[in-house]
């Protein structure tokens, strides 16, 4: 599980990052880690109930950083851990020839560390709105100490 | 709650299953995971597979059989049950679980029954079992009256269980003072059990772990069972030892066996191994079938037959 140019690892990703939630309430549409890793959960089956009554509960779900499928399957009345996602909104002022992306922050000053986005579609996006010079926003989401460009807020003309 | 294109796939698998259940020529292990997939159907096809099984010349497949019976609280099968009670033919152990059944299904006309086989019955577990249950319906009538709930109130693990949990407000000190203390009556004891479960956490596991040394082998069964449900690795090494214990009760071997094949620990592989040639063929049953729990647990599937399609609603 190495995409590793899209992944930008943090020292402290830890126990503040997640907070646990009993598998059996994690439905569709909501986050969960698997092996480590933030995902959304496009999928939820619970087996019926065996002998000590746990049911299980079957997860499928996509890392929202590399679109990578994940499955895990845990006891329903276990905790797993969800992932805390937040998204930032930054005006795009540069994208250099290495392919990261100098944004605007809210107090002004830059962030130039995250790079253009892998999706397809999006990057094409983000690359003809920029040369077309028009004034471009961002949506920024991060989970888990790692960030990604995900959407393309809004196309404004010059 | 299926949609029409899965009712006939739904009846075949019932009918499956029912087969698979009474089907002598399979292995213990397959014929327990029908089992255990029929306690999640209702109407008369299960519930007559079950009460068949209820009489199968293994015992431990009978006596899950009678529990499953208890834990799909059908009214239904209450005839089946009190025959089974009666039939001194039955080992004990279907027996007790007869009399566990009828506390579950919990309905007031239970109690002539109950009341019969504690005075009648020679085997000691199935006299307490008798006594846990008529306390486990009279418990619950006081709660319907009082429109409060904490015999309803209902277990994070999806069981009915024969007592209701103590009261929450009580710290797992003082629960577990209570499950460790021998003059304590068996419902008030079983009582804490089930709250301390429910209350999870090393403390509260530890209590229940050490509560594997009470002096009743009914109480210890339970133990045994509810650590099954928890899945703490804390636990494998009593249950171990448990398991070990030729001079135990085949009651305890058997949930401990069980246990460990719900914890799945890779360590307990060798142990199951060897018991599963245990001369008891409880105990020898039990460990296959627990092979079979770690087996599936580890692979990451379901011991039952099939995933729903909807997540359940707590």
């Amino acid at each position: 599980m190495s995409d590793e140019e899209h992944h930008f690892e943090s020292s402290d990703a830890g126990a503040s990052k997640t907070y646990p939630q009993q598998a059996g309430t994690i439905r569709k549409n909501g986050y969960i880690v698997i092996k480590n890793r933030p995902c959304k959960v496009v999928e939820v089956s619970t087996s019926k109930t065996g002998k000590h009554g746990h049911a299980k509960c079957h997860f499928v779900a996509i890392d929202i950083f590399t679109s990578k499928k994940l499955e895990d399957i845990v006891p329903s009345s276990h905790n797993c851990d969800v992932p805390h996602v937040n998204r930032t909104d930054y005006q795009l002022i540069d994208i250099s020839e290495d392919g990261y992306v100098s944004l605007l922050t809210d107090n002004g000053s830059t962030k130039d560390d995250l790079k253009l986005p892998n999706d397809d579609t999006l990057l094409q996006q983000i690359k003809s709105g920029f040369d077309d010079g028009k004034d471009l926003v961002v949506s920024v989401m991060s989970a888990m100490g790692e960030e990604q460009i995900n959407a393309l807020k809004d196309i404004g003309p010059k | 709650m299926e949609s029409n294109g899965s009712v006939s796939s739904m009846v075949n698998l019932e009918k499956f299953l029912c087969e698979r259940l009474v089907d002598q020529s399979q292995p213990i292990s397959e014929r327990f995971r029908a089992l255990f997939s029929l306690r999640n159907l209702k109407g008369p096809g299960p519930r007559n597979a079950l009460i068949l099984a209820s009489r199968d010349s293994s015992n431990l497949l009978a006596h899950e059989a009678a529990f499953a019976l208890g834990q799909m609280q059908d009214a239904e099968a209450i005839p089946a049950l009190e025959s089974v009670l009666n039939d001194m033919s039955l080992h004990p152990i279907v027996r007790h679980e007869a009399a566990e059944a009828l506390g579950a299904i919990g309905l007031a006309g239970n109690v002539n029954i109950l009341k019969k086989s504690l005075s009648s019955d020679p085997a000691q577990e199935v006299r307490e079992t008798c006594e846990l249950a008529l306390k486990r319906i009279e418990d619950m009538s006081n709660v319907d009256a009082e429109n409060q709930s904490s015999t309803t109130e209902k277990s994070p693990f999806m069981s009915v269980d024969p007592a209701g949990p103590a009261a929450s407000f009580s710290s797992v000190h003082q629960l577990r003072q209570v499950l460790l203390d021998e003059t304590k009556g068996m419902y008030e004891r079983y009582a804490a059990l089930f709250a301390l479960r429910n209350h999870g956490g090393e403390e509260a596991v530890s209590a229940i772990v050490d509560s594997l040394s009470a002096s009743s082998a009914l109480l210890r069964h339970e133990v045994a069972y509810v650590l099954g449900q928890l899945q703490s690795k804390t636990a494998l090494a009593t249950l171990s030892k448990v398991l070990r214990d030729v001079n135990e009760h085949p009651m305890v071997r058997h949930e401990a066996a069980e246990a460990l094949g719900s914890i799945a620990d890779e360590q307990s592989i060798a142990l199951l191994e060897e018991f599963s040639k245990d001369p008891e063929p409880i105990v020898a049953q039990s460990c296959e079938v627990a092979l079979s729990m770690l087996e599936f647990e580890n692979s990451g599937k379901s011991f039952e037959f099939f995933f729903t399609q909807d997540p359940l609603v707590h």
